[in-house]
């Protein structure tokens, strides 16, 4: 009995943390599911992790995305030192873990597909006929 | 210079082969001077002074050979043509032994075997075994001598390499590749260089097996036909620079085609893998070029894969060639040409045009009212002008050198304007004592020659009959007279043709040559003019720039006679051609079209003869064959053109002159009193300036037109030239 | 040389199936009706992207597409022909894109006036 109560109880700890029934609601819109767990961290993207280990391991660490990515996120939204956290490959958060930093490592980006930005393969080698270009004229550079 | 036996004459002859069925005295009884010679018990007669190699070639078997080749002087030093003969203690070199009476040669003794494979091993001894990185493979004379006449076992045992002979490569330009290991020594380009190509640069250096050919000195072998030591050379010890590592024979199609590089029409062979052109090699005319080409003719291929038009472009609002469309850019024709009076508009032709775009051209303009079609390249038009065929084409014919005894250059340059025509004059120079005059700038033709001086008012003398030169005119029996297109591009231009073919007939009445001997001659420059002047184009944008049009096509000319200057404010410019060069970079409107490779289309030399270009690759990109261009915009302009096949408009070009469509052969011309008749009347007075031709040395020769300009491997070719002028040696 | 080709003319032929009109054309019918019942399961057999309806409208059409023949033996021989698909259609010796060859109608067609050619880019 006492188990059903505690399942009830949660339930409801979970619709407040949600920020109510319409907060739950909207969470259960936005993300199909409703959980509870302690904030470990945030990245700069505002992607905000949580942790429970009540949870079966593979669902006990999640993340909630930021709402600037609205409806539209996507797991390439998370960074590769999330990432590591976040799949189990290590229990350290990276702002925990000793991570190395160099000058050379690049922004995050997600994933562009489908986008203007997306990667298009091209061809390497070099055209059989070399087209002619007509010499560009100093009007032509300022207009665009 | 030892004189050449012409193999042809004896080979071709019908009177000099007698190859009788039985030996008894049925045989029809041979001309008394011939000699009897038997070859393998086959009994042939030949003339006097034949060569053993020549007789078994009448007799219809080939000796093996590197050093012979039947356009050079006789080397007789690679031995590969060694025959058993009867009665002799040693075998002959069949090459430069003449026949003698009753010789019995035997070519399939095991004499004559055993010698060849002793050849072949001492050749082989010393030629590396890079067969599957030379480019001569698949092609190479010692390739397949080895193979067909060589030993089936190696005695060569030096598997440690010990010391194979190996030469130091030589840099001998842009063009000619050299790897001097392979080189056998046939001595061919030695002969070539000094006897074809008139350049004493090539040469060898030591004795034995330490013998070298080359420069002496490390230097570029400066002659405008230096390419044909390419194909001369029987392996692979000289190949094509631009070409090495790109192609094999055995992968290519051959298409047969004829140059525009000049005005000559040389004969080529287009070899094309993959919708490429890879490389150009001479075909045989007798009548034309024989088998030799100039460089720009083998190596400017390149070109035709840069600064190509390979999509139309129109002009934007703001002035700027945007790529478009065929259907845009013809309805951008159109629009600009509604309420353009006829009147109002011009043609100019290029030099690389063909006779059915011209056609095309001259049609649609016609239809449109517009009179004003012009060539790039001046002819006088005053009096009789471009009227009678004579007086714009080389009567004499290109073949007709060798019967000359006279020749007079006025004002041109052969060797750069037409390098094959100028080696055929050498080899008249050298064989049968041709004397050689010229008026105009000295300049070296490789050739001694009498310099007249460089005015005109000697060609006025001349036409007199007060100059001492006029004596050697008159006592020669077959002279010729060669006028350079350049030189009439002056404003004295129809002046000076008339001075010319007055000097022309006086000279033709003095000489008593027969009726059909024609003295007068004139060398274009450019391949597309005769065509052009026999479709009524009038030459020179003369009326252009007095009509100031309100709308100008150019049909591939590039070479900036007419400028934004020339044409009404805000004029229209349309562009055709296959090159982005300076015509496209003024048009308003540019429409792709193909290049000489890339069109069955006709071409007319300067002598008149009609040839035939044949397509080897599809014109790049959306480019399409030029009259069809034509015929297209024709019908979005409302009048449309009356063919739509090439046969169509092959028709149509008989129509207007016959002559376009009787491929291969000269149509005879012969009005030379009429014409300086009908000149008389309108007569302008002579410039006092010296006649100097465009071209005067090498580095001149290679960048002439919008392919040539185009092309990487002649800008190299430019750069050696003008380092080698400076070079001490 | 053209009176043998008269003769000939006036030659009785063998018939190949219908000695008269009205057989041959009990013949067409019947393979017409073979066609029409066999369409359903056509449609589902070869799992084309085609409905019962159009299937059977295809049929009607290159029936009627030889209506002008009068010939009896030329009939016989089309009959033939059409007992032959369907017995390679039925049996599923045909695949899918023979099936699909009837429906070529959104194939566009190649332009035979020179300037449809020009624009195309092959050759006229």
């Amino acid at each position: 009995m006492s188990k059903y109560i505690e399942k009830i109880s949660r339930l409801f700890r979970i619709i407040k943390e949600n920020g109510g029934v319409l907060g739950s609601v909207r969470t259960v819109f936005r993300m199909e599911e409703l959980k509870t767990g302690t904030l470990v961290g945030e990245d700069e993207l505002g992607n905000k992790y949580f942790h429970n280990p009540m949870y079966f391991v593979g669902r006990s660490r999640w993340v909630v995305y930021s709402d600037a990515a609205g409806h539209d996120y996507d797991g390439s939204q998370v960074p590769a030192e999330w990432h590591r956290w976040l799949s189990y490959i290590s229990d350290e958060t990276p702002d925990k873990a000793d991570l190395p930093k160099y000058p050379w490592l690049a922004k995050h980006t997600e994933n562009q597909s489908g986008t203007p930005q997306e990667y298009v393969p091209y061809s390497t080698t070099r055209p059989k006929i070399q087209a002619w270009k007509p010499k560009t004229e100093e009007v032509y550079r300022k207009h665009f | 210079m030892l004189r050449l036996w012409p193999l042809r004459q004896v080979v071709s002859s019908a009177g000099a082969r007698f190859i009788p069925a039985c030996q008894k005295s049925t045989a029809p009884e041979p001309a008394p001077e011939l000699v009897e010679v038997f070859v393998n018990d086959k009994q042939v007669f030949v003339e006097p002074g034949t060569t053993v190699l020549q007789a078994c070639a009448v007799a219809g078997i080939e000796i093996p050979r590197f050093c012979y080749h039947e356009r050079l002087s006789i080397a007789g030093n690679c031995r590969m043509c060694l025959v058993e003969v009867e009665r002799s203690a040693k075998p002959i070199a069949s090459c430069a032994m003449p026949v003698m009476k009753g010789m019995k040669v035997k070519t399939d003794s095991p004499v004559t075997k055993k010698a060849r494979e002793g050849v072949m091993e001492f050749l082989l001894m010393n030629h590396p075994l890079d067969c599957p990185i030379c480019d001569q493979g698949g092609e190479c004379d010692l390739q397949d001598q080895s193979m067909n006449f060589g030993s089936d076992k190696s005695r060569f045992t030096d598997i440690a390499f010990t010391g194979k002979r190996a030469v130091e490569d030589k840099n001998v330009g842009p063009l000619v590749k050299t790897i001097m290991t392979r080189c056998i020594h046939c001595t061919r380009c030695i002969r070539f260089a000094s006897e074809v190509a008139g350049v004493e640069d090539l040469g060898t250096t030591g004795r034995g097996n330490e013998m070298q050919v080359g420069t002496y000195v490390e230097k570029m072998l400066q002659s405008e036909l230096s390419g044909n030591v390419i194909d001369l050379c029987p392996v692979g010890a000289l190949t094509s620079k631009p070409y090495a590592f790109t192609a094999r024979p055995w992968e290519t199609r051959k298409i047969e085609s004829i140059d525009v590089m000049d005005a000559l029409g040389s004969n080529i062979v287009v070899s094309m893998r993959t919708n490429e052109v890879m490389r150009v090699l001479p075909r045989v005319n007798e009548d034309i070029n024989e088998e030799w080409i100039s460089d720009k003719t083998r190596f400017a291929y390149d070109g035709l894969k840069r600064q190509r038009l390979t999509t139309p472009f129109l002009k934007d609002a703001n002035g700027q060639l945007m790529q478009t469309d065929w259907e845009s850019a013809f309805l951008a024709i159109a629009r600009k040409l509604q309420g353009v009076e006829g009147s109002q508009m011009a043609a100019v032709a290029g030099g690389l045009v063909d006779a059915e775009a011209l056609t095309s051209l001259k049609d649609l303009m016609n239809r449109l009212g517009c009179e004003t079609l012009c060539t790039e390249e001046i002819f006088p038009m005053d009096g009789s002008g471009t009227d009678f065929r004579s007086n714009y084409l080389m009567n004499t014919t290109i073949a007709g050198v060798e019967e000359a005894d006279v020749v007079l250059f006025i004002g041109t340059n052969p060797r750069f304007e037409a390098p094959v025509f100028n080696a055929r004059v050498r080899k008249s120079w050298i064989h049968n004592d041709l004397k050689v005059a010229m008026i105009g700038a000295p300049v070296d033709l490789t050739y001694e020659y009498e310099h007249l001086g460089e005015t005109v008012d000697v060609i006025e003398k001349l036409a007199g009959g007060n100059h001492p030169f006029c004596k050697v005119l008159e006592s020669a029996k077959r002279p010729m007279v060669v006028m350079g297109s350049s030189c009439l591009q002056r404003s004295d231009g129809s002046a000076l043709h008339f001075m010319v073919s007055t000097l022309a007939n006086r000279v033709k009445a003095a000489s008593g040559a027969d009726a059909e001997w024609r003295v007068l001659n004139v060398l274009h420059r450019v391949a597309s003019q005769v065509a052009a002047l026999d479709l009524g184009y009038s030459a020179g944008v003369s009326g252009v720039r007095e009509a100031k049009p309100q709308m100008l096509f150019l049909l591939g000319a590039d070479e900036g006679a007419i400028t934004r200057s020339d044409l009404a404010d805000g004029a229209f410019v349309v562009y055709q051609g296959h090159h982005g060069d300076q015509g496209a970079q003024m048009a308003d409107v540019i429409l792709p079209g193909a290049a000489y490779t890339e069109k069955d289309a006709t071409y007319v030399n300067t002598e008149g003869r009609a040839q035939l270009t044949r397509q080897a690759v599809t014109p790049p990109g959306m480019a399409r064959n030029d009259w069809k261009v034509l015929r297209a915009l024709s019908e979005l302009l409302g009048v449309t053109l009356p063919y739509d096949k090439l046969q169509e408009v092959r028709q149509r070009m008989a129509e207007i002159s016959p002559t376009l469509v009787r491929v291969g052969e000269i149509e005879e011309a012969n009005f030379f009193k009429q014409a300086i008749e009908a000149t008389k009347a309108g007569k302008t007075s002579l410039g006092k300036e010296p006649l100097v031709p465009p071209q005067q040395v090498l580095k001149d020769f290679y960048m002439t037109d919008s392919i040539t300009r185009a092309s990487p491997t002649m800008a190299k070719c430019v750069q050696a030239a003008t380092e080698a002028e400076s070079s001490v040696h | 040389m053209a009176s043998r080709a008269v003769q000939q003319g006036f030659k009785q032929v063998k018939p190949i199936l219908s000695t008269n009109h009205h057989e041959a054309k009990r013949r067409v019918l019947n393979l017409y009706k073979a066609w029409y019942r066999q369409i359903p399961y056509v449609v589902k057999d070869f799992d084309v992207p085609i409905s019962v309806k159009m299937g059977r409208e295809k049929v009607r059409e290159m029936f009627n597409k030889n209506k002008h023949i009068t010939d009896i033996r030329t009939i016989d021989l089309l009959v033939i022909k059409g007992q032959m698909e369907l017995v390679e259609t039925a049996q599923i010796w045909k695949q899918r894109p023979h099936i699909m060859k009837y429906f070529e109608d959104t194939v566009n067609e190649r332009p035979a006036d020179f300037l449809g050619k020009f624009y195309d880019g092959h050759d006229p």
